[in-house]
Parts: C-alpha cells; sequence; structure tokens
C-alpha cells in the first residue's frame, strides 16, 4: 500500500499527514514549537527547535501509523507559514532565530517605502503589501540595524528552506513562497533586482526558485535509515499554507473566494491575472504560473474572541479554553443579529487589509443600559466576522463572488460559518478538516499524475456542510456594518493619539 | 491575641525545635528609628500581616503590604522597612532554618512530615516562582495554632506542629504558583515553564516538579501538554534539551561531554543515543557536517 505525508509547519506548530491515495486520512501529529517575544515588535522562532519538532512527529507518525501498517510513502510535500526570515552563514548554520510573519521591528522602514513611489511600484511588481511581515522590510531591517548579522549572512532563507536544507543538503524556495517575500517579480518569476537593490543584497543571497512540484532532492542517508524510508521517497517542495488552504477549500473557478479563521484570517480568491488595487490593499501570491492566489490578511482573527474568552470567560475548570468557549457561543445564540446595536471593532493587534493600520484598536461601541454580558460576547464575533467582510466587500471591487467556503478553526464554528453566510449573503460550504494539508495532498497526487492538474484536483474536493443565507439576518448585518465602516474610518486620528500613548508604557 | 515572642536558645518550648528560630506575634504601636533594618539571613523568614500597612523592601524591590498579606523571604534576601523602620500595625512572623542544596537548591529539613521529592519540589517551586508578597489568611490561623500547640504541649504536639509547617509550605508553594498563572491562559503558563526550563536545562527535571509549577496535578497537566504540544512533557523537554545541543555543537567550542551535561543528559553516551535516535547522527558526526570544509555534497 502507498502513501502520500504532508508536512505543515504552521505558526505555533507543525502538524503532519499521511493519506492514502484516495485522500483518506491514515494518521496525523502535531507537534509545538514556541514563539519568543524578546523584545517588543519580536516575533522569533529557534530553528532548531522547528527541525527537530519536526522530525520527532515525523519519526512518531512513522513508527507509529505507518511502518506498523506496511505503507510505502511515495512522496512528502512541505507546506509552510509566509514571510520568515532566517540568516545562515556559511556552514549552514543559523544566525539567530528565524524571524516569523508577525514580526513588527521593520515598521518604520515599512511606512518610508510604502510611501515612495518605488514602494507602490514594488508592490505592483512583487505582489506583496509593503508591511513589516514582508522579508524584503525585514532584511532591509536588517541591514540597517543588525549590519553584524547581514554582513556575516551566507543566505537568507525561509524557515521552510531551512528545514529542506536539512534534511537534503540543498537551497531551495518554491515559486509559491518566494512570491510571499517582496523579493520576486510575480510575472517573470525571477527575484526583482530592484527589490534586492533596496534590501542591499545579490541573489545569491537567496535560496534558489523553483516550482512548486520540483524535488529538492533526496533525504540524507542518516534521515532515510533513522525515519525508515528508501531513497525512492520523494520530497516536494510544496507551496505556503495559505496557497495550500486555498487548493484544499477546492476554490479554483471564478465566483468563489475562501475564508480562512484560525488565529488571524484571510479571505482569498484564485484567478489568471493579478489583481491591481491602487491602494495597495491585497497580495498576489503564485502558486503556479499564471495561478495568482489574492486576498487580504487580517490580524484579528480567532485569536481575538480567544482573549475575549480569558478575559471574561466563566473558567470553572482551570484552563479548558475550549468548555469556556463553547460556553460562550451557546450565550451569544440567545441575542439577536446585531447584538441589539452593541459594536464592536476588533483591532486588538493593529490590522492589516483592508485598511493596513498597525495603529487601529479595538472598541465597543453603542453600549446603552440594557446590554448584557451575552451582548457583548455575539458583538465580538460580529466585529470579527464584519472586519472579514470588508475585505470581501474590497475584493468584490475586483472580482465577482457568488459562493464561499470556509475552513480554519474559528471560521469553522458553524455559529461562525452561519454568521459568514448571513453578513455576506452567500451560501457557504465549510470543511473541517485541515486545509492546508489536503491542498499538499493535492499536490502531491497531481505530481505523481492522479489528476491531470491542480484545478482538477480542487475539483474533488466535496465539502462536509452547506449554509444558507438568512436574508433577513444580512439586512440587520448590513446596517450595522456601515456604522462600522464609518467608525473605522472615522477613529484613524484618535487610532494615532490611543497607540502613541500605550507606547510610551 | 497577645504580643509574644519565643527565640531560639532562648525559649525552651523551641527545644524540641531546631528548626524554629522565631515565632512572634507583634503589635506596633510607635514609630522608632532603625526598627527595621536590613538583615540577610540563612533561613526562610515569612511574615504575616494582621493590620496596618508595612512599606518594605525585599530583595532590593519596594512593597506595600496589606492586612491579610504574607511576605516570603528566601536565604539570602536582604529585607529592610522604608527608611529602615518598621510601621505602625500588628504583624506575625516564623523564621526557619532549611537545608541548602548545591548549587542553590533548598529543601525542608528531614523534621518535615512531606516525602523527600515533595521537600525538594517545595524548595524548588520557592526558588523558582520568587513570589516575594501573597495573599494568603490561612497563614495567620497557623501561626497561632502553631503557638498554641507549643505552649501547651499536649499529646501529639510535636508532630502536630511540623505539620503545621507543613501546610504552611505546602499554601505558600500553591499560592505563588496560582498567583503566577492565571489558570486561564494554558498558552501563556507554558511558556513561562518553558522559560524556566530553558534557563534551568541542566537540571534534571521531573513531571512531578514540571506539574507543580503550572499549578496542576501531574495527570492534568501531561494530558494537557500533550495536547497542546503534541508531545508528553519528558519528550518536550527532550526537544528543548536537543535544539540546544544542536546550537551549542554548531558553535564548535565545547566537547560533546559538556555539552550533553549542559543541556540535561545524565551523560555523553546518553545523550549521543537520544540525539542518534531521533537526528541520525552522533553529536559529533553531526558536528563534522557544519565543519568549514563546505560543499560537501550529500548524495
Amino acid at each position: 500500500m502507498e502513501c502520500i505525508i504532508t508536512i505543515e509547519l504552521g505558526t505555533n506548530a507543525v502538524r503532519i499527514f499521511a493519506f492514502d491515495l484516495n485522500g483518506h486520512i491514515i494518521g496525523s501529529m502535531k507537534g509545538s514549537y514556541p514563539t519568543f517575544h524578546t523584545e517588543p515588535d519580536y516575533s522569533e522562532q529557534d530553528p532548531e527547535q522547528v527541525f527537530i519538532t519536526m522530525l520527532y512527529v515525523l519519526k512518531n507518525l512513522l513508527t507509529e501509523k505507518i511502518h506498523p501498517q506496511k505503507y510505502h510513502v511515495i512522496s512528502i510535500c512541505f507546506s509552510a507559514s509566509m514571510h520568515s526570515v532566517l540568516a545562515i552563514d556559511n556552514h549552514g548554520v543559523p544566525l539567530g532565530n528565524a524571524i516569523t510573519w508577525s514580526d513588527n521591528r521593520g515598521k518604520i522602514e515599512a511606512q518610508e517605502l510604502k510611501k515612495s513611489a518605488l514602494g507602490k511600484k514594488l508592490y505592483d511588481i512583487t505582489g506583496t503589501p509593503i508591511h513589516p511581515m514582508s522579508p524584503l522590510v525585514k532584511i532591509t531591517w536588517m541591514k540597517n540595524h543588525d549590519r553584524e548579522r547581514f554582513n556575516n549572512t551566507y543566505k537568507f532563507l525561509s524557515i521552510k528552506s531551512y528545514i529542506i536544507q536539512q534534511l537534503t543538503g540543498e537551497y531551495y524556495i518554491d515559486y509559491s513562497l518566494a512570491s510571499a517575500t517582496g523579493l520576486l517579480n510575480i510575472r517573470s518569476i525571477q527575484w526583482e533586482p530592484e527589490a534586492l537593490g533596496y534590501a542591499g543584497i545579490s541573489p545569491d543571497k537567496l535560496p534558489q526558485l523553483a516550482p512548486v512540484f520540483h524535488s529538492p532532492g533526496k533525504l540524507r542517508k542518516e534521515f532515510q535509515k533513522s525515519l525508515g524510508l528508501s531513497s525512492s521517497t520523494k520530497l516536494i517542495l510544496g507551496s505556503s499554507d495559505g496557497c495550500m488552504a486555498t487548493l484544499g477549500a477546492g476554490v479554483w473557478s471564478e465566483g468563489k473566494a475562501t475564508i480562512t479563521i484560525e488565529d488571524s484570517g484571510a479571505v482569498r480568491v484564485v484567478g489568471k491575472e493579478v489583481i491591481r488595487d491602487e491602494k495597495q490593499r491585497f497580495f498576489n501570491y503564485l502558486l503556479t504560473e499564471n495561478c495568482y492566489v489574492s486576498g487580504g490578511p487580517t490580524n484579528n482573527g480567532g485569536v481575538v474572541f480567544e482573549w475575549f474568552a480569558k478575559q471574561f470567560g466563566d473558567f470553572r475548570i482551570p484552563y479548558e479554553i475550549e468548555y469556556t468557549m463553547d460556553n460562550l457561543i451557546r450565550e451569544a445564540t440567545k441575542v439577536v443579529a446585531g447584538s441589539d446595536g452593541l459594536l464592536f471593532l476588533p483591532y486588538l493587534l493593529g490590522e492589516r487589509a483592508p485598511i493596513w493600520n498597525a495603529n487601529a484598536r479595538g472598541s465597543y461601541f453603542g453600549l446603552n443600559i440594557k446590554h448584557e454580558r451575552q451582548h457583548f460576547i455575539r458583538a465580538t464575533i460580529e466585529g470579527i466576522l464584519y472586519e472579514i467582510y470588508s475585505i470581501g466587500k474590497t475584493l468584490e471591487e475586483h472580482r465577482s463572488i457568488k459562493f464561499l467556503s470556509v475552513n480554519g478553526s474559528f471560521a469553522s464554528i458553524p455559529f461562525c460559518t452561519q454568521m459568514i453566510a448571513d453578513i455576506f449573503n452567500k451560501p457557504v460550504t465549510s470543511k473541517n478538516l485541515d486545509s492546508a494539508s489536503l491542498g499538499s495532498f493535492l499536490m502531491s497526487a497531481t505530481d505523481m499524475g492522479k489528476f491531470t492538474s491542480l484545478e482538477e484536483a480542487s475539483r474533488s474536493i466535496e465539502p462536509t456542510d452547506t449554509y444558507s443565507p438568512e436574508l433577513i439576518n444580512h439586512k440587520t448585518y448590513l446596517k450595522y456594518f456601515e456604522i462600522f465602516e464609518r467608525l473605522t474610518t472615522k477613529l484613524s486620528e484618535e487610532f494615532e493619539d490611543i497607540s502613541s500613548l500605550q507606547q510610551k508604557h | 491575641m497577645n504580643q509574644f515572642i519565643l527565640q531560639q536558645g532562648h525559649s525552651r518550648e523551641l527545644q524540641a525545635f531546631p528548626h524554629i528560630l522565631e515565632i512572634a506575634l507583634k503589635k506596633n504601636t510607635s514609630i522608632q528609628l532603625n526598627s527595621l533594618h536590613a538583615t540577610s539571613t540563612t533561613s526562610v523568614r515569612i511574615y504575616f500581616i494582621v493590620d496596618g500597612k508595612f512599606d518594605w523592601i525585599i530583595n532590593e524591590q519596594n512593597h506595600i503590604l496589606y492586612p491579610g498579606d504574607l511576605a516570603l523571604i528566601l536565604p539570602g534576601q536582604t529585607f529592610r522597612g522604608e527608611k529602615d523602620i518598621l510601621n505602625i500595625g500588628t504583624l506575625s512572623w516564623i523564621h526557619l532554618q532549611i537545608e541548602k542544596l548545591d548549587p542553590h537548591g533548598m529543601s525542608l529539613g528531614s523534621w518535615s512530615h512531606l516525602s523527600k521529592n515533595e521537600r525538594l519540589t517545595i524548595g524548588k517551586i520557592l526558588l523558582v516562582n520568587n513570589a516575594t508578597v501573597l495573599k494568603l489568611t490561612e497563614c495567620q490561623t497557623l501561626l497561632l495554632t502553631i503557638r498554641e500547640e507549643l505552649m501547651n504541649q499536649e499529646i501529639g504536639f510535636m508532630t502536630r506542629i511540623n505539620q503545621l509547617i507543613d501546610e504552611l509550605f505546602i499554601g505558600i508553594a500553591r499560592q505563588s504558583t496560582r498567583q503566577n498563572n492565571s489558570q486561564r491562559d494554558f498558552p501563556q503558563t507554558f511558556m513561562k515553564l518553558e522559560q524556566t526550563l530553558r534557563q534551568n536545562l541542566a537540571n534534571q527535571w521531573t513531571v512531578e516538579e514540571m506539574a507543580a509549577l503550572t499549578g496542576l496535578g501531574t495527570t492534568t497537566f501531561t494530558e494537557k501538554v500533550k495536547k497542546y504540544t503534541g508531545f508528553s512533557p519528558l519528550n518536550y523537554l527532550i526537544n528543548i534539551r536537543i535544539s540546544e545541543a544542536i546550537k551549542l555543537l554548531n558553535r564548535q567550542e565545547e566537547n560533546v561531554t559538556d555539552i550533553a551535561l549542559q543541556t540535561g543528559f545524565y551523560s555523553s553516551q546518553h545523550f549521543s543515543t537520544t540525539f542518534k535516535k531521533l537526528t541520525g547522527y552522533t553529536p559529533s558526526d553531526f558536528r563534522k557536517r557544519n565543519l568549514p570544509q563546505k560543499n560537501n555534497t550529500h548524495e
């Protein structure tokens, strides 16, 4: 029997799945690793711990689930969070920790570049919004503030490139992940000289570019032996978690969009064209040639509801956050759509799309004496989803969206999925499964010829549940959303003032 | 409540309890110069505020204590009143001799009725949590009961007194952990634990100790860690040990045995076996892999 393994190097954990050739899950395991915040705005991970955790989980999965059933592993396909930067020296040894997507140390560099004509041009060429998350900005920051590390760097890798180098000895990055670095020309699929010039690096400081289907080489002999894999197991570079989740959600044709909400969230569409947005609100990442995943990311997804639960939930059992959140959702259902006029702006972590304002802050608005605890709960969820809607709405300026597909732990809570359907007034399908891993499976299966194309592969995905919109709720939500949008715009000056006061503490 | 003071060497009530250096209740009605100047001792000092408000400097940190607060001063920490004076109010205290362990551990002495492991773990928790001011209202009852037992010497008093001191330490250990952790945010609690583990990686951590630092029982703790990290607590610890070891190996400075001990393996043998099982390389082969003779292409 044959199987396919997918490795998803996520923000907080690595998730490894084994699928049989029909796409059924044989087994899955995860292993988490910490994010260090050694200074305000810093967000780092230990590359060795990520590697060891990945290796440990892979070994456990193989020895517990795969080898005992005599499965032969055909391929291992990777996906990873976007935007990470890891500097290594000429011996392949990391120079410090990896800088993750949520790191904000380059915020001044980002602000300056974004305002400039070059920034506008680079956004258009590379498809990556000019933001501290972008490796372009992170490397520029290193050039300006960490000169020693910058000078000693042999290559700037992503965490995935590092892991692949550890496993095979080769330095590679797939076009897809590379298209999220702010350094790749997404039309010519070459490193963009102007972006590299701005960051102060030459192309040899970056790993070699290759298609998502590319095999970076064989597993080193030592790992073949310790993992019990043969030299015939093919490694496949794969893509980013975002692109894989889009593929795995089965959203490939016109008129569809996918909404992913975990801690953070995104609304994405797939198309043959880049979305050109004057206001630089969207990303355009490449999946394969002439296939772009475009959309907008939000910082304030499930993490905001979790924040609410930690502060105001009833922890009858210590640390049982899931139980606590279930109870909160149950309470929220006692309030009608619109929370009787209580509105919530969810910008606890500043915001990316569509307003791209790191200084935006959260707020409850419209409180009156009749509001109770459960109104706050519902308003919090509604606020998070209004924000998703505002991304979707701006995307609709460029693409028509008729159907939605949701995935991710927060979006796939049935209460939230129904609310998404109502707010958008569109039918929503939900797949309560790890879409990024499923996307990796589809990529591997396409690679071995099971499907003729990724598009055909994505059509094989059948949604588990469908939610139809309630028009009456939609009308209510729309009225409140209009105020939500106005508040967000009107408060921009106050956001600046309050966040500058907050930064003084 | 009448004032009292019993001191080792002066009060015969303490003769059978060499570990109790001092126990007292004091009503301070006037402010006297130099009434609380800086001291540092080898004992554990526990003060409980009955009434009044006290400005104290413990271990170079300013604290204001209110009724119901307990101050815990560990061996070697300095303690003084603001401006060296004792404020007006009522307070009780007990000073206890504690067993010192190398290099900087501590444990309750053999007078304790707790198991050896528990005595060690409590010592470790007090050091790691390093909580100076705790809310622990039952402290007052415990101290007064100890005093009563000392005075009355009724049958069983020797056992009873030591048990009461045990109870006091259990209360302090639990409360210091509770104050450190919200019991709401497991990722945050786990992050703190992970920091502690990294800072003391050479230590032979047990699951009991790790659980105690999070304020959970070992079963719940193990379940939570497994669910959150995907690993059992000890396997997670191996992850950290190996990742740190890789960093040290890459630095090409220390020998493998030193690295093994620094990262908490019993021996270089134990290190090599664990390392190889996980990574496929022995530590020295792994180290060679990254040596300057670069461009070693891998087949």
